[in-house]
């Protein structure tokens, strides 16, 4: 549906996005994730018409964005990082303006207006100008104008931004809705969300895509260790000296006490190593009683952290 | 395209923008109208229409100064950019909404010729001909600032460069007609041009070998052209700003001959400042 090769963008000497590839099919929903000022907006500018890119291409359904920009800006829907709304329009207006310049025949553009401002819940609204609405209603009038005329792609720039928990959750939930007959692609720089939203993830940083995959399997594929969570009934020296006596352990540190007389231990092992079994051992023969045992999986948040903190792509085959 | 132009003639009538242009020029026209005509007592109407025209220079920078430094700065360009709609059909729907606005307050001043008809005779074709003059120099004018306004985001220089602009418009044949006509000052003043056409060449498209190359080719076709037509560059430098005139092409139009040359003269003179804005709107696109 959307296809990227080479797309580089300069702003004078500054490179903002560095010959990324990539491909979203049908359908799909993208997360597109990477601190401030990595390229994710000018990438989406680009793919959306708004900006030229310096080289390389992007697709829309097969139509080049550069060479026929009215056919392929025809296929998608745009909720910049800022919504373009004018503060002097009521909401219907607005929505009459966007539809009337995306093309929209007139008699679809009633029963249109109504459907998607029913969907993202700005009836109530409709008749009060944009200016005058609270920021999560400015961000649902965006992707109501994103909405007109029922694209086939649509591109939302940080859409939670500036919203409220609930209306966060509302938002989720109304994209994953829309992703059922749409190909979406989703900015972000908060973590939960894409894991909350997306099937596959691509993380970039400094203009370069550094990871791209599910998120399951951006933390498997990164998580090269196992680490676990140990609560002992024991003094923390014993404890230590314990575990050290094991074989396969990688690291261990101590967390302190957090309930009297125990001591909270994070323990890492080797690679594909299981250390559930020998730990339970070692502790029952010392008989201290292991109160909790819990397996930490690498988060998102690790994995970002990681990622984006490495000077090379976390390897070739990630990065398609 | 004419959502564009609906929506740019309805948002002049959401602020004061709108009515403050309506209001200043209908006030001029009102005030020129009784001194020229009811206290003089004369049917002659083109008078206040000319009269008036140095009050474009106040009023267009107002119509024009939000068209697209507002765009820019609230960043609602990237609606009018990112829907399937050509840039020139933007400019264009902004130009006409900005002309409409015009064209209001002239049908509404036309309850005077109207008036001035009940009381005396009013030569109606050369009436209708000022109108024309009176709209398409008005038009020239919008499209000037259009062009300003879509090179910032700031509506307050939009305002004051189309004002400088519009000014140095207005006062060009008294610049010309001070500035030295012999044929070495023009040949100075056309080797000027070219290496002002090769450094804005340069500052575009950042290539010093075609630059370089332009600049050459320019100054032995000068040459060549001193050889062949020395005349060609007497009075150069009045020659070229004469292009610029607007207000000299209007002078047929205040004695009620309607001309096709000053006609093509204007439109095609907005039509070169909306070229311009689509141009830039490109650029800004590219860098």
């Amino acid at each position: 549906m959307i296809q990227v090769e080479n797309l580089t963008k300069r702003f004078g000497q500054h490179v903002a996005v560095d010959s990324i590839n990539f491909t979203v099919d049908p359908g799909e929903i993208l997360g597109f994730l990477g601190p401030n000022g990595a390229g994710k907006s000018t990438t989406m500018n680009i793919l959306t018409g708004y900006i030229s890119a310096t080289d390389g291409k992007a697709l829309i359904n097969g139509i080049d964005i550069l060479e026929q920009p009215e056919e392929a800006k025809k296929k998608i829907g745009y909720l910049p990082e800022f919504p373009p709304l004018y503060g002097d329009m009521t909401v219907t207006e607005y929505l009459d303006f966007v539809s009337d310049i995306k093309g929209i025949k007139a008699a679809d553009k009633k029963k249109g207006m109504d459907r998607i401002m029913d969907l993202v819940k700005v009836s109530e609204v409709r008749g009060r100008l944009i200016r005058n609405l609270s920021k999560g209603y400015r961000q649902r009038v965006g992707l109501a104008q994103a909405l007109m005329g029922n694209p086939e792609v649509l591109i939302l720039d940080e859409p939670t931004v500036g919203l409220d928990p609930k209306q966060i959750i509302e938002m989720r939930n109304l994209i994953k809705e829309l992703g059922k007959n749409h190909t979406i692609i989703l900015s972000s720089h908060i973590l939960p969300e894409v894991s909350a939203v997306c099937e596959r993830v691509i993380i970039i940083n400094r203009g370069r895509i550094v990871a791209s995959d599910t998120p399951e399997n951006l933390s498997k594929g990164l998580g090269d260790t196992s680490r676990l969570t140990l609560r002992i009934a024991a003094p923390e020296k014993q404890v230590l000296r314990v575990v050290n006596e094991l074989q396969g352990i990688k690291s261990v540190v101590s967390q302190g006490s957090r309930e009297p007389d125990t001591v909270d231990i994070v323990v890492e092992a080797d690679n594909n190593v299981d250390i559930r079994r020998p730990l339970f051992h070692a502790f029952s023969r010392a008989s201290y009683p292991i109160l909790m045992m819990k397996s930490m999986g690498l988060t998102l948040e690790d994995i970002f952290l990681q990622v984006t903190t490495q000077e090379n792509p976390v390897s070739d085959k990630e990065v398609q | 395209m004419l959502a564009v132009i609906k929506k740019e003639f309805l948002t002049y009538f959401k602020s004061m923008t709108g009515y403050i242009f309506m209001a200043c020029l209908l006030f001029f026209v009102g005030l020129f109208f009784v001194m020229n005509n009811l206290l003089s007592m004369s049917p002659e109407y083109n008078g206040v229409l000319s009269n008036i025209t140095f009050v474009f220079m106040l009023v267009v920078p107002i119509l024009t100064m939000r068209l697209m430094a507002e765009e820019a700065r609230q960043k609602t360009d990237q609606l009018l950019l990112t829907s399937p709609i050509s840039l020139t059909k933007i400019v264009l729907g902004k130009y006409l909404g900005a002309v409409s606005v015009l064209f209001l307050t002239l049908v509404i001043t036309w309850i005077y010729p109207v008036i001035l008809s009940t009381m005396g005779s009013v030569n109606w074709p050369e009436v209708i001909g000022g109108y024309i003059g009176f709209f398409l120099f008005g038009a020239a004018l919008i499209a000037v600032g259009l062009f300003i306004s879509s090179t910032t985001d700031n509506q307050v220089i939009a305002a004051v460069v189309t004002f400088t602009a519009l000014l140095l418009l207005w006062f060009i044949d008294v610049i010309a007609q001070s500035l030295p006509t012999d044929r070495t000052s023009g040949m100075i003043f056309a080797g000027i041009l070219i290496a002002a056409i090769a450094f804005i060449f340069y500052m575009a498209a950042k290539n010093l070998i075609v630059s370089a190359g332009i600049l050459v080719v320019g100054l032995l076709g000068e040459l060549a052209g001193y050889l062949l037509k020395p005349t060609f560059f007497d009075g150069l430098i009045g020659k070229v700003l004469n292009w610029f005139s607007l207000l000299s092409r209007y002078e047929d139009f205040s004695m009620g001959i309607l001309n096709i040359s000053p006609i093509i003269y204007y439109l095609s003179f907005s039509g070169v400042f909306l070229f311009l804005t689509v141009r830039m709107l490109e650029k800004k696109r590219w860098s």
